[in-house]
């Protein structure tokens, strides 16, 4: 364990490689389906949200800083229940793992090669997933922080969409949509914020100094992601019109498509061939955190890695058809909200009743 | 082992390039300019203007240009017949110019947009004009020179500096055709003697529908103006009195500041005040040539001059149903309990619209 451990600053980029990805493409539309001009406050509540969670998941993981999430359930509600439910947290992660896969595969096909087979890309993606997702942590980490560089490519390409013609008339008026309709685009964005819920597999392996002061990283990055989100819900939205957003798939690239100098053209394209790394980089910490729920020994996890692998694959051949993905989704949202929400809360306020922490038990 | 297994995942992948995705450049004919017109039986006609490029092989290649034409009822299928009549892939992707007929673009110019916005090979960059009579007259010009497209956009270029002509875009269309509270002008070109294209001002729209009444290129400058639009520069040239011994100048526009203020009184009727300032410079005043120009009077003459026309353009722009200057959108923003209750398409009609412009001198060339 002593060689395989991540700093702060390695969290950070984790968790904001695990949850920037494939949805934020698409987010605009998300939001935009109920909350309409109010889009952008929807993803501030969600990144609320998201941080009374992280409060949430720090206490827990206080009282049990070397545990991992499936280890802390059976240590809270006993071998048989704890079992049942790392059941529920492993099918989460692969589902949603899976899901992401999808919607990957479905963008490049869609954008980028429409004529190569989506079970083709699939093995590709995987392939390179897989490879990363059997290392260290630490390694995985290491790429994570580089591969964040190309997070800041997404920022600086949209600079140059600053230069197509805007409407700061179509967030106005302000709150016009109604609360009910704001919080229903918070629930839509919940699969491009979802990957924070890693931290409770990442933080067993945290270098022990830096434990303590890991919900200022964690808040940090929350803050991050949130603020990074609402920019560009917001640019998507002065942007284009309510009317055009609800036909769009793809609001953001959208908006580089329509960026054209004589030099360059197609600006989507070219982002879009970079932006697979950070889409990628989702798919590598379902696939980890599915994989250490299985709770193996440490020589068998390659394998289950592995298996993972495999298994999203397989998800990945379901028909590439919007009502199927849909409805996929929809379940997949469910679940999260059990397996990322209700769980770690549960478990909070079980392990406070019954005053179970690792630290009593050792003694 | 493991070394192994990672030179195999790098090979793979090389050997996989253009199994699938791959496309020649010798085996696809760019289109560089589409048109399309309704024909007299209610049938959509289209023509493309398309390079040809043929290898001759030795890293030589041949270019040609040609114009092919294709009908249906509809526009689907009309990409599927044009394709089957060139040799090679039909490639819109570098379509630059798209050439909307009038009489078609009175009936809705939506479907011809969705076509380039939908498909993801497509240019959000094409200019997208309406051609007086036939689109395809306009895309015609000049056959045996090529490609024209070329030649039609260095024309819309060079009239979108001059802000004689909005610059519009696939991808503005597509936003203004969806958007409720804003109306859209379009550049409005016809052809002229000796086989030419020219500018002749700018179309008004309602919606996607054209509305079949223009603004001529002598007036549109100062429709730009009023829409808060300065590109390079905008240079204009009139005569103040009468047509005989009036005064002559000709000048350009360095900056425009324009302020658009909705009202709504407690009998929900709207006035829409545009107070427009503009900061010009004397190109060219050919009249008493002994002393200083007079600024102040000149600044004066130009003012009502200028006010006088602003008013004639937004009396054309109500009669034409056409909301060039987002007044609906201002009320839907500030007045959201107003916008809910009325149908903008006919209330529109009852909006005063109050211009007022104001000259201002700042350079007078190299003499006073």
């Amino acid at each position: 364990m002593t060689k395989n451990q991540i700093t702060k600053f390695q969290l950070f980029f984790l968790l904001i490689q695990s949850q920037i990805g494939v949805a934020l493409l698409s987010l605009p539309h998300a939001v935009q389906v109920s909350a309409k001009g109010d889009g952008w406050i929807s993803t501030i509540i969600a990144g609320l949200a998201v941080q009374v969670m992280l409060v949430v998941y720090w206490q827990l993981l206080k009282r049990f800083p070397a545990l991992m999430y499936t280890e802390i359930t059976k240590k809270v509600v006993g071998n048989f229940l704890g079992k049942l439910l790392n059941v529920f947290i492993y099918m989460n992660f692969i589902l949603v793992g899976g899901l992401a896969t999808i919607l990957f595969i479905k963008l490049i096909n869609l954008w980028l090669l429409p004529l190569t087979p989506g079970w083709m890309i699939s093995a590709l993606i995987l392939t390179a997933c897989i490879y990363l997702a059997i290392s260290d942590l630490k390694i995985i980490a290491r790429f994570f922080v580089l591969a964040t560089s190309l997070i800041l490519l997404l920022w600086f390409t949209s600079v140059l969409s600053w230069f197509t013609p805007k409407e700061f008339q179509y967030v106005l008026p302000i709150g016009s949509s109604g609360l009910k309709n704001i919080l229903l685009g918070s629930n839509n964005s919940l699969l491009a914020m979802l990957g924070f819920e890693a931290l409770l597999f990442f933080f067993p392996f945290m270098i022990e100094n830096d434990k303590n002061g890991v919900i200022k990283t964690v808040s940090l990055a929350n803050l991050t992601i949130t603020l990074f989100y609402t920019y560009f819900i917001f640019i998507t939205l002065i942007s284009f019109s309510t009317d055009q957003l609800a036909q769009m798939r793809e609001p953001l690239l959208n908006l580089l498509r329509g960026i054209s100098y004589n030099m360059i053209d197609r600006v989507d394209l070219i982002f879009l061939s970079v932006w697979m790394v950070p889409m990628a980089t989702s798919i590598i910490t379902y696939l980890f955190a599915a994989s250490k729920s299985l709770n193996l020994e440490k020589k068998n996890y390659p394998k289950a890695v592995l298996l993972n692998g495999c298994i999203l694959f397989l998800i990945t051949l379901i028909p590439n058809e919007d009502a199927i993905i849909t409805l996929f989704n929809q379940y997949v949202s469910y679940l999260s909200y059990v397996v990322v929400f209700l769980i770690p809360t549960l478990l909070l306020i079980l392990s406070f009743l019954m005053k179970k922490h690792e630290m009593s038990e050792s003694r | 082992m493991r070394k192994i297994s990672l030179i195999i995942l790098l090979v793979l992948p090389t050997v996989l390039t253009g199994c699938w995705d791959q496309r020649l450049l010798v085996n696809r004919t760019l289109v560089n300019g589409v048109s399309f017109d309704v024909t007299e039986d209610g049938k959509i006609a289209a023509a493309v203007r398309a390079l040809n490029i043929q290898s001759k092989g030795g890293g030589l290649f041949e270019i040609q240009d040609e114009l092919v034409e294709a009908k249906r009822p509809t526009i689907v299928g009309l990409g599927l017949d044009l394709d089957s009549k060139i040799p090679g892939e039909l490639d819109a992707s570098k379509a630059h110019v798209v050439i909307i007929g009038e009489d078609l673009a009175k009936k809705g110019i939506h479907p011809f947009v969705e076509f380039f916005y939908r498909n993801r090979e497509s240019y959000m960059s094409s200019k997208i004009v309406i051609g007086k009579r036939k689109g395809k007259e306009i895309l015609s010009v000049e056959k045996e020179k090529s490609p024209i497209a070329f030649a039609i956009l260095q024309l819309l270029e060079g009239a979108e500096s001059d802000t004689v002509i909005p610059k519009k875009s696939t991808f503005t269309v597509w936003n203004n055709i969806l958007d409720p509270g804003k109306d859209m002008v379009l550049p409005y070109l016809e052809r002229v003697k000796q086989d030419k294209v020219q500018v002749a001002g700018v179309a008004l729209f309602n919606g996607d529908t054209y509305t079949g009444i223009t603004i001529a290129k002598e007036k549109s400058g100062l429709l730009m103006s009023l829409m808060n639009q300065l590109n390079k520069n905008n240079r204009m040239a009139l005569i103040l009195g009468s047509k005989r011994n009036g005064r002559s100048i000709s000048f350009s526009t360095r900056d425009i500041r324009r302020n658009l203020e909705v009202q709504v009184d407690q009998d929900e009727n709207i006035t829409c005040k545009i107070n427009l300032k503009m900061d010009i410079e004397v190109i060219s005043y050919p009249q008493d040539f002994k002393s200083e120009i007079n600024i102040k009077k000149l600044n004066q003459d130009l003012s009502d001059e200028f006010t006088k026309k602003a008013k004639e353009i937004t009396n054309t722009l109500v009669n034409a149903n056409c909301d060039a200057f987002g007044i609906g959108r201002q009320i839907s923003s500030f007045h959201p309990e107003l916008w809910k209750k009325i149908n903008w398409d006919q209330e529109y009609k009852n909006v005063q619209i109050e211009p007022v412009v104001k000259v201002n001198i700042i350079k007078t060339g190299n003499v006073f």
